[in-house]
């Protein structure tokens, strides 16, 4: 192995470390996006299932780098004024009555409305100065000194439009406001997009950033998140939890349970004492783990052959 | 060894898109991470190449079938580098020796002449040798599969075929048969390895340009000349034509909802805060989904063109949600219900059965298709007729039609047959277009593509 490779796979296990100390657990694919993500400055864009644990990956990254988390969270409408900056009106208003006596001063004196306009126009950028300018989740990413965590949730949830408009700042990382010109970044932020697919991303988007997909995790990684997050569930009924949401996921369902959801179920285990999964039991918690009726009616009648068949075989009453 | 631009070409045939910017920065990436792992290299290199899910496929499957040989060559490669120096100093004067038995020789100089690699089965060193004769023989330039014998006798050439074939010769000049058969056997396995590996790279590198002009030639094939086995590209064709379309409505459609500033509405609102404006109103655009009910003939020679027709507004369901149809031959009936249940191959099949055969009755369609939509028809409904408009020389019902073209927005009338054969024979266009907004020929999935989208267009 060249020495590249190995500085690359120690930096890798590293990141993978350090995330799994701050109780998120990820894969050699998580690891080397985020790798690769700091090492070219490249933004991020996170697809996947819902609750694969998108948005998560983004706060553990702040958290490891020590960095404030900026969260833009999008939605139908979402424009430039509430992602980026505002003119504070409000301000500027009141700031214009209160300097009502301070103006008839400096008007003194001005001969006709030619006059006047022209004094007035040198006081023009004071009122479009940065004081009164609002910043927004981007522009404070921007500006931010010893850069930050850029966090762009559900970008399939915003218009084409707003896309658009981010393709600037993912590029060069820069934004261009008319009233003020180009704003740099002080440190490129490090920016996560996150997606759920409801419609397909431009390609001028993905072209600018790294793509990486989480599907829903192996059963042993499963296992092991579960372990992070519920210790004190028992290591057997762990394993046949794991496997029986597994067994779930590959039903054909609206809406298969995500990692987020078997986290909660293994709580409910917890506090509701459970010994060992029973028919009865997991009937009457089967609506934390699925959310939809028909997906509950389709599991419901198969709940007992899926019990056993995901059982550990260690598991006397298994088989 | 190791050609990025090479793979990429390989992706961009197995349609992946990737653009130059990308192709940078996967370059950006292998300098990074270097060439080492080859897990990494194809998790690192697949998030800056493969952006959705289907291209995420096929890079795996490009990675795996190109690098397989490749990286295992690199390696082989690397082990033996030290050796290499001596190794080619001695080989030619080793090719006599290593088959008169001389045993004593070191491993790594055997490992160079292609007879004993073979008898050997040195996969590694083979491999490598595979890799290294792609190279010289410019395996990244085919393009065609009848190319496929051409390099596989270049590659056994640049592997050292030379050599096997002169160590045959020895060996039955000095007698040896066992060790002749078995070099025999050793030339047939390179032949076998290298054409799979030819074969493999051209599949590879060409498989998928052969589709694309398939699928560009389709498009334009009238649709009643097409051949059986084409019908399943025709169907993903059009599916993918259809989603493009849908796309491009469904954006237009949100536009339009958001609508112009409204003067007059925005200065009485304001007028309380003295005359400034604060809070302003928009012109909300009206977006009418468009009604669509169309009429398709089902008899002989229309079916073919129907059945694309019906297939295509049944992928455009998420804009035009309130389609209903209609099949005729020599009575009309609603199909509208078949799509609704079924998958739209098993629906067309029934549909034809339902209602295809039997001779075209125009006159009689259009009455039974008044009496089940006239109620129907209004301002924001287009009326579309499928047929070739040849009556056997029966009632046109050309009377039916005007009623029903007074009432709707529209009436599109799609005609297979070419303008040069309207108004011949029994043909009834003149009469019935008389009485349509717009007549037109349409005989292949191009024309359908364009025929749907004037229609989302104007219906907006």
């Amino acid at each position: 192995m060249d020495t590249i490779t190995e500085t690359a796979v120690t930096a890798i296990e590293t990141i993978s470390r350090g995330f799994a100390d701050i109780g998120y657990i990820c894969d050699q694919d998580i690891a080397t996006a985020l790798f690769l993500a700091r090492q070219l400055q490249k933004p991020l864009l996170v697809e996947g299932p819902p609750g694969v644990g998108k948005t998560e990956l983004a706060k553990a990254a702040a958290e490891y780098l020590d960095l404030s988390l900026i969260r833009l969270q999008c939605y139908e409408g979402l424009d430039e004024s509430k992602a980026l900056y505002e003119w504070q009106y409000g301000k500027q208003l009141l700031y214009t009555q209160v300097l009502r006596e301070k103006l008839a001063d400096l008007m003194e004196g001005a001969k006709g409305l030619d006059q006047s306009m022209e004094r007035l126009n040198g006081f023009e950028d004071v009122f479009f100065s940065e004081q009164f300018l609002l910043p927004r989740p981007l522009l404070s990413a921007l500006k931010s000194d010893d850069g930050c965590v850029l966090l762009i949730d559900e970008i399939d949830k915003a218009d084409n439009e707003f896309e658009a408009f981010l393709l600037e700042i993912l590029s060069d990382y820069q934004i261009s406001v008319p009233e003020l010109g180009t704003i740099k970044a002080k440190v490129p932020p490090l920016v996560f997009l996150t997606s759920n697919n409801t419609r397909e991303l431009s390609d001028a988007l993905k072209r600018r950033c790294l793509h990486l997909y989480i599907p829903f995790p192996e059963p042993s990684r499963e296992a092991e998140i579960i372990a992070t997050r519920v210790p004190d569930l028992d290591a057997r009924l762990r394993t046949h939890l794991v496997d029986f949401v597994a067994a779930i996921r590959r039903q054909d369902l609206k809406k298969p349970p995500a990692v987020s959801e078997t986290i909660d179920w293994a709580r409910a285990l917890i506090l509701l004492n459970a010994k060992d999964l029973s028919p009865d039991f997991v009937a009457s918690t089967l609506n934390v783990l699925l959310k939809f009726r028909s997906d509950i009616d389709i599991i419901e009648p198969q709940l007992t052959s899926l019990i056993r068949e995901s059982a550990p075989a260690t598991d006397p009453r298994g088989v | 060894m190791f050609m990025l631009g090479d793979f990429i070409r390989v992706l961009r045939a197995a349609e992946v898109r990737i653009s130059t910017a990308e192709s940078i920065e996967a370059a950006a990436i292998v300098e990074t991470i270097g060439l080492g792992d080859r897990q990494l290299m194809k998790v690192a290199l697949s998030q800056a190449l493969a952006k959705t899910d289907e291209e995420k496929e096929a890079f795996n499957a490009c990675f795996d079938d190109y690098f397989g040989a490749m990286l295992d060559a690199v390696k082989a490669n690397d082990g033996s580098t030290s050796n290499d120096e001596q190794d080619k100093a001695s080989l030619s004067d080793d090719n006599q020796d290593a088959q008169s038995g001389n045993e004593n020789e070191d491993d790594a100089i055997a490992n160079d002449n292609l007879a004993d690699m073979l008898l050997n089965h040195d996969e590694a060193g083979l491999s490598a040798r595979l890799a290294q004769a792609a190279s010289a023989a410019q395996m990244s330039d085919v393009r065609l599969f009848t190319q496929q014998g051409l390099f596989t006798r270049r590659i056994m050439e640049a592997m050292g075929l030379a050599d096997v074939e002169a160590a045959i010769q020895n060996a039955r000049n000095s007698g040896d048969g066992v060790y002749e058969a078995n070099l025999r056997q050793a030339r047939q396995s390179l032949f076998e390895m290298s054409r799979d590996f030819v074969e493999k790279q051209i599949s590879m590198r060409t498989a998928n340009s052969g589709k694309l002009v398939r699928e560009e030639a389709l498009s334009r094939v009238k649709l009643s000349n097409l051949d059986r086995s084409d019908m399943h590209i025709m169907r993903g064709l059009i599916e993918k034509l259809a989603k493009r379309l849908a796309t491009l409505h469904a954006r237009r459609q949100k536009r339009s909802k958001r609508g112009l500033l409204d003067v007059r509405k925005t200065l009485r609102k304001n007028q309380s805060h003295d005359g400034l404006l604060i809070d302003l109103k928009w012109r909300h655009v009206e977006v009418s989904r468009p009604r669509l009910i169309t009429m398709c003939d089902v008899s002989g020679s229309v079916a073919a063109v129907s059945r694309f027709l019906l297939m295509f507004l049944y992928s455009l369901d998420e804009v035009m949600p309130r389609t209903r149809s209609f099949a005729f031959s020599h009575a009309c009936g609603e199909i509208t219900d078949l799509f609704e249940r079924k998958d739209p191959e098993a629906a067309l099949t029934e549909a034809l059965m339902r209602h295809g055969g039997g001779s075209t009755d125009y006159g009689k369609s259009f009455t039974d298709l008044a009496h089940m939509v006239m109620d129907d028809l209004d301002h924001k409904t287009t009326l579309m007729v499928l047929g070739d408009g040849r009556s056997n020389y029966g009632d046109p019902g050309h009377e039916i039609l005007r009623e029903m073209s007074n009432r709707c927005r529209r009436v599109v009338w799609l005609n297979p047959e070419s303008k040069a054969l309207w108004d011949t024979g029994d043909s009834e266009m003149k009469r019935l277009g008389a009485y349509c907004h717009s007549v037109q020929v349409c005989n292949s999935v191009r024309h359908l593509e364009r025929v749907l989208d004037d229609m989302l267009r104007l219906s907006i």
